[in-house]
């Protein structure tokens, strides 16, 4: 029994207050503060377990509207990313030099598996939203 | 989980509708002999280019692992696709 409840019935034990006085107080205190069930634990929020990626176009390249819808369970994005670790350091320095070619100046050496661990756990939070006249796109998870 | 059950959907433009559903642990069983010499092939792969035979394996079976659930489905048109593992 909490604190304003007890004092509740004292006032209607003192009899400083009706026993329907009493009543309406007590239902103002529930409405105000919903008890929980006994035994109830207050639970986080479920972690997203998939990636979903859906599109839908009006653009017609061939016969008729584009849809796409994909979902991708973040366990299979935490395996591929797991697989990175395995490339041998030599072909990570051709892979290095052939971007380096090209214009782009990424170290993948650099890269360790847990970063990109570390980037898969934060895409929970993850929502895109692109609205085009001709097209929408969401990626998001759930 | 391994997966238990692909099944794939199409649509032809000509609107010919196919269902395909593939029960892996059946089809695994009765291709059993590839398989090995594929794991065979990969193991050799792996020892040629230096990759960790043992990690190679780990990965692809973690791979395999999170595959139910996934589900790709793509539709233009009258043309449509759909892969899901279960």
């Amino acid at each position: 029994m909490n604190e304003q409840r007890r004092q509740i019935l004292e006032m209607l034990a003192d009899g400083k207050i009706t026993a329907d006085e009493a009543e309406r107080l007590i239902d103002a205190l529930e409405r105000q503060q919903p008890e929980s069930p006994p035994g109830a634990v207050s639970r986080p929020k479920p972690r997203p377990k998939y990636l979903r990626v859906v599109m839908n176009s009006s653009e017609t390249y061939g016969d008729g509207p584009t849809r796409l819808n994909i979902r991708v369970p973040l366990q299979l994005l935490r395996a591929g990313v797991r697989l990175t670790s395995l490339i041998p350091p030599q072909a990570l320095t051709k892979i290095n030099q052939q971007l380096d070619k090209s214009g782009v100046p990424i170290d993948l050496t650099e890269l360790r598996p847990q970063h990109l661990e570390d980037l898969v756990e934060q895409l929970d939070e993850v929502t895109i939203d692109i609205d085009d006249p001709d097209s929408q796109m969401q990626v998001f998870c759930e | 989980m391994i997966p238990q059950l692909v099944t794939v959907r199409y649509r032809r433009s000509s609107g010919r509708r196919r269902r395909l559903y593939v029960p892996v642990v059946p089809v695994l069983l009765v291709l059993s002999p590839l398989l090995l010499l594929a794991v065979l092939g990969g193991v050799i792969a792996c020892l040629a280019t230096r990759v960790s035979p043992v990690g190679a394996l780990r990965g692809a079976g973690r791979l395999l692992w999170a595959l139910p659930g996934t589900r790709f489905e793509f539709e233009e048109g009258r043309t449509a696709l759909l892969i899901s593992v279960r």
